[in-house]
């Protein structure tokens, strides 16, 4: 079916979301769907599915207007979606989660008729290629197998239009091209995809067609063949971009960081770190790869003290830091980024100077016998935001105003603030605008050349790789290989990722 | 099964590296953090079962020789008694052997043996021989016995299916006990008005549905906290109903005098010599309880409503994004546990005791509430919890009753007690629906 977007408009309390944006897509045909994070892809996505209704614009399929005011009426006209996060219980088996919503019932009570849901949910594997057992619990499924089910959700909704929202950020890039192949199996067959991203080499991959959003708005339109890397971001951003990290070679020295045979547990008691050792030395970045909850949380957890291991040690120059407590680690000369700035980063409802001293305010100058000195923390605020480029109307805002970006300066501000010996920078650019992760990507670099030893943990292969001296791969809890910068190709790294060693 | 794409580039050649991919085994053969949880509970479970039978064992060698003297009605309730006396050293041998066989169970078959309906069979037979131990040469009535453990046994039952409908939606139903008393007490007023029998327990339902209703629009349009908002609906009908008792039904005593809703003797059946009077001679809210004890499970766990039902209390997104309106079932869920919680309340002022007095829900709705949770949200185990407490219960008045030297809060404080101990997961876990208790946003 041929779906038509057109100037779809949708307006936040303080953001346009969708600024008049139009977009179509064709039988068989599969549309990138390209633009960085904020730029209103999900909010128009969440329009198509019946989520949200639009302030103005209209919706076509098949050149009939339709309206969705549900998303069951989206489901209804054919429109599939296949969510980042998958919405899946996990406590149901493969059948049950399929059919849900649509279920085969048999006599008065409704009584859900097993078999022949069981038989569908087969069926439809088997012709699409898309292999799952019927019977396994969602829970026991890796996730990639998830999210063929999710895409097996869809098509049993016979849906015409698929739409995959980043369907790639749990992959490894192995299994990033096999759902290329089922993409492309399902265009071939007929079904029109939308392919939601911000990774450039993706669409370029898989697309036929590419538009750009940018802010809200269209950017612009072009097809994988006119298309370079270079260009689609000069477009997704609005200006040229430096794809890679201007960076001379290390000057490894003394080891700083010492991990020892360390294993931590996750909050379920399950064993999340399994008998990892490394060393990161003065001068280098230790970039650690891998696929998400593959240990790297809780590894960065257990090196920050904000979660206590079951075994091992770590050492920061020769001194013990293992379970000690999150200020000693800090007041030791470690500097952390961490993963989820909203829930360990900031206090939002704090201003940009308060968020500023977070781990400092207990010194001197800022404070004297337990009084804060407002003085010294304005004066030193001021100098941090100037020096960082934070863009905030003043140091008494509160920081949860700021865009993501300006946020996360402040909080790279704050920690590069001290006497810094090691840099622990977790998902250091998530969810950020182009412009900020170079600048932070600079920052970091600046850093290593300083002297301090870095560990960036990234699920972003294009950021291992552009910032790693040397590049550890986790997968299911334990390091499985350490490379050098150049070994470490995209196809190795991807490999280990998945778990398959040479 | 196993066959995805992923296999085949693991046949192709590259070795996969060894991690644990089950919860069974692990890189080295070793087992996972999570087997040796699981296997550190099962050894706890069979050391527990282990020292029940020591202990037990050691009550049987104490008195052996005593005898338990008990009695039953023959023909009718109140009638010709017949009675009996039981060696109580063979009973807690009896005991003893049933716990020490658990014991060796649980060690040899480890997760595998169902732990919990072997403490379910046991737990009578305790309960039965502490009777017989405390009895003390007095004779106990055993048709009074059991009559006191269903009249227990039938508002906490339903009372646990409308914990059970409305957690299993996601919405968590702290205010049972609220509904369970003012469901008596309007049960009672409904009944003396009209005095027609089957009209009190309707009023009682249809004053449950509404309490409920509010607590939904509470909990789900405002996303005031679940807990807290029950808590209130608790509170609110301990004191209204003490009110409307003290002002109103205490003076006018004509809007508290309701038309009992007797047992009802099946014929040809009820007149079997001692089985009669106690099996077939019940009020018929037990039969209604078995029914609908059976009805509930087959929804929830056989229909398409319960698959949807499920769905919303373990995640409601997934639901919501197929087109499933959780809002709506939820509102519907927690209108169906109210029906049965105010059902189950005239229970407890139409069931023999004729009318509705203050407080006497008497906390059968935190038990209820505790039987979910042991019954793992399962009507069918939740009813066999709720059987168990009311033995307890039961025996606890029996005893008390009798005079015996023995505190019978402890033999009452047993539903709780149980309970800690589930839910501290020390000796197994139980798992309830994942998003119990969260509101759910669409959009």
């Amino acid at each position: 079916m041929r779906l038509e977007l057109q100037k779809i408009t949708k307006q936040f309390p303080g953001v346009l979301a969708n600024d008049r944006i139009s977009i179509s897509v064709d039988r068989g045909q599969v549309l990138g769907l390209l633009g960085e994070n904020g730029a209103g892809k999900t909010t128009l996505m969440n329009i198509l599915s019946g989520l949200y209704r639009p302030d103005s614009g209209k919706i076509f399929i098949d050149g009939k207007e339709r309206v969705f005011r549900d998303p069951a009426q989206a489901i209804e006209a054919g429109i599939g979606m296949v969510h980042q996060h998958f919405m899946l219980v996990p406590v149901f088996d493969v059948t049950e989660s399929v059919v849900l919503g649509n279920e085969p019932t048999r006599g008065l009570l409704g009584s859900f008729d097993r078999a022949t849901a069981r038989k569908q949910v087969v069926e439809l594997s088997e012709r699409h290629g898309l292999q799952v057992d019927p019977d396994a619990k969602i829970e026991s499924l890796p996730v990639g197998v998830r999210q063929r089910v999710e895409i097996l959700k869809a098509l049993y909704r016979k849906s015409d239009i698929l739409v995959l929202d980043e369907p790639s950020a749990v992959l490894t890039p192995q299994e990033t091209d096999e759902l290329f192949e089922i993409i492309r199996g399902l265009a071939k067959r007929g079904t029109s995809i939308i392919f939601i991203t911000h990774k450039l080499n993706e669409v370029i991959a898989v697309a036929d067609k590419i538009t750009v959003l940018r802010r809200g708005a269209v950017a612009g339109e072009t097809t994988p063949k006119k298309a370079t890397s270079a260009k689609l971001a000069e477009m997704m951003v609005g200006r040229e971009v430096q794809l890679t990290v201007k960076r001379s070679k290390s000057k490894a020295a003394a080891p700083v960081l010492q991990v020892d045979r360390l294993r931590v547990l996750n909050d379920d008691g399950k064993l999340t770190v399994n008998n990892v050792s490394f060393d990161v030395r003065s001068g280098e970045i230790l970039a650690v790869a891998g696929v998400q909850g593959n240990g790297q949380t809780e590894l960065v957890e257990a090196l920050t003290g904000l979660r206590q291991s079951d075994s091992g040690t770590i050492k920061l120059g020769g001194q013990d830091l293992t379970n000690t407590s999150p200020r000693v680690i800090a007041s030791a000369g470690v500097a952390h980024i961490p993963e989820d700035r909203n829930r360990d980063g900031m206090v939002k409802g704090m201003t940009v100077a308060e968020n500023y001293i977070l781990n400092t305010y207990h010194l001197e100058p800022y404070s004297s016998k337990g009084v804060l000195n407002r003085n010294a923390i304005a004066q030193a605020a001021e100098q941090a935001v100037r020096d960082f480029d934070v863009r905030t109307p003043s140091i008494d805002t509160d920081i949860a105003t700021l865009s993501g970006g300006n946020q996360q300066k402040v909080i790279v501000a704050r920690e590069f603030s001290r006497n810094v010996k090691l840099v622990i920078a977790a998902q250091p650019t998530r969810g950020l605008d182009v412009g900020s992760i170079e600048y932070i990507h600079k920052r970091i670099v600046e850093q290593r050349d300083a002297g301090a030893a870095v560990l960036i943990v990234s699920t972003e292969l294009d950021e291992v790789l552009a910032l790693g001296d040397r590049v550890a791969v986790m997968y299911e809890g334990k390091v499985v290989g350490i490379l050098d910068a150049k070994d470490a190709t995209r196809e190795r790294v991807g490999l280990l990722m998945g778990g398959i060693q040479k | 099964m196993k066959k995805s794409p992923s296999s085949k580039l693991r046949t192709s050649g590259p070795k996969r590296v060894n991690a644990p991919r089950n919860a069974e085994t692990g890189a080295r053969g070793q087992l996972s953090v999570e087997a040796q949880k699981g296997r550190f509970r099962s050894r706890i479970r069979a050391v527990m079962f282990g020292a029940f039978a020591l202990l037990s064992g050691s009550v049987a060698a104490g008195i052996w020789g005593v005898d338990g003297k008990f009695s039953f009605w023959v023909d009718k309730v109140g009638g010709t008694e017949t009675s009996f006396t039981i060696g109580v050293g063979p009973l807690w041998l009896g005991i003893t052997l049933a716990f020490a066989a658990s014991a060796v169970l649980q060690f040899v078959r480890g997760a595998a043996f169902r732990w919990r309906l072997a403490i379910g069979l046991i737990a009578p037979l305790l309960v039965f021989g502490l009777l017989a131990r405390l009895l003390d040469g007095t004779t106990a009535n055993l048709t009074v016995f059991l009559t006191n453990t269903l009249s227990f046994a039938i508002p906490v039952g339903i009372g646990a299916i409308a914990g059970i409908v409305a957690e299993r939606s996601g919405f968590l139903n702290i205010a049972v006990e609220g509904k369970l008393l003012v469901g008596a007490l309007v049960g009672s007023v409904v009944s003396s008005v009209t005095g027609i029998a089957f009209l009190g327990p309707i009023g009682g339902a249809l004053i449950g549905a509404l309490i409920s209703l509010f607590l939904a629009i509470l909990g789900i349009r405002y996303k005031v906290d679940q807990i807290i908002a029950g808590t209130v609906i608790n509170i609110g009908a301990v004191g209204i109903t003490s009110v409307i008792f003290q002002r109103i039904l205490q003076p006018y005593r004509e809007f508290n005098n309701p038309v009992n809703i007797d047992p009802i003797s099946i014929p040809v059946l009820s007149d079997i010599p001692v089985f009669g009077p106690i099996l077939f001679a019940l009020s018929p809210y037990f039969y209604i309880a078995l029914g609908l004890v059976l009805f509930f499970t087959y929804m929830i766990f056989k229909t398409r409503w319960g698959l949807r039902l499920r769905s919303s209390g373990e995640l409601p997104s997934a639901a919501g994004t197929v087109g499933v309106d959780v809002v709506r079932l939820r509102y519907r869920a927690m209108l169906i546990a109210g029906l049965l919680a105010g059902f189950a309340g005239s229970f407890i002022s139409l069931g023999g005791t004729g009318g509705f007095a203050p407080n006497s829900s008497a906390g059968k709705g935190f038990i209820a509430l505790a039987a979910v949770i042991f019954g793992a949200w399962n009507p069918i185990y939740a009813f066999g919890a709720a059987l168990t407490f009311g033995m307890a219960s039961s025996a606890a008045s029996l005893l008390a009753g009798l005079g015996v030297k023995f505190p019978p809060q402890i033999l009452g404080s047993v539903p709780y007690v149980v309970t800690i101990i589930v839910v501290a997961g020390l000796i197994g876990r139980v798992r309830g629906p994942a998003s119990a208790g969260q509101p759910y946003d669409q959009g």
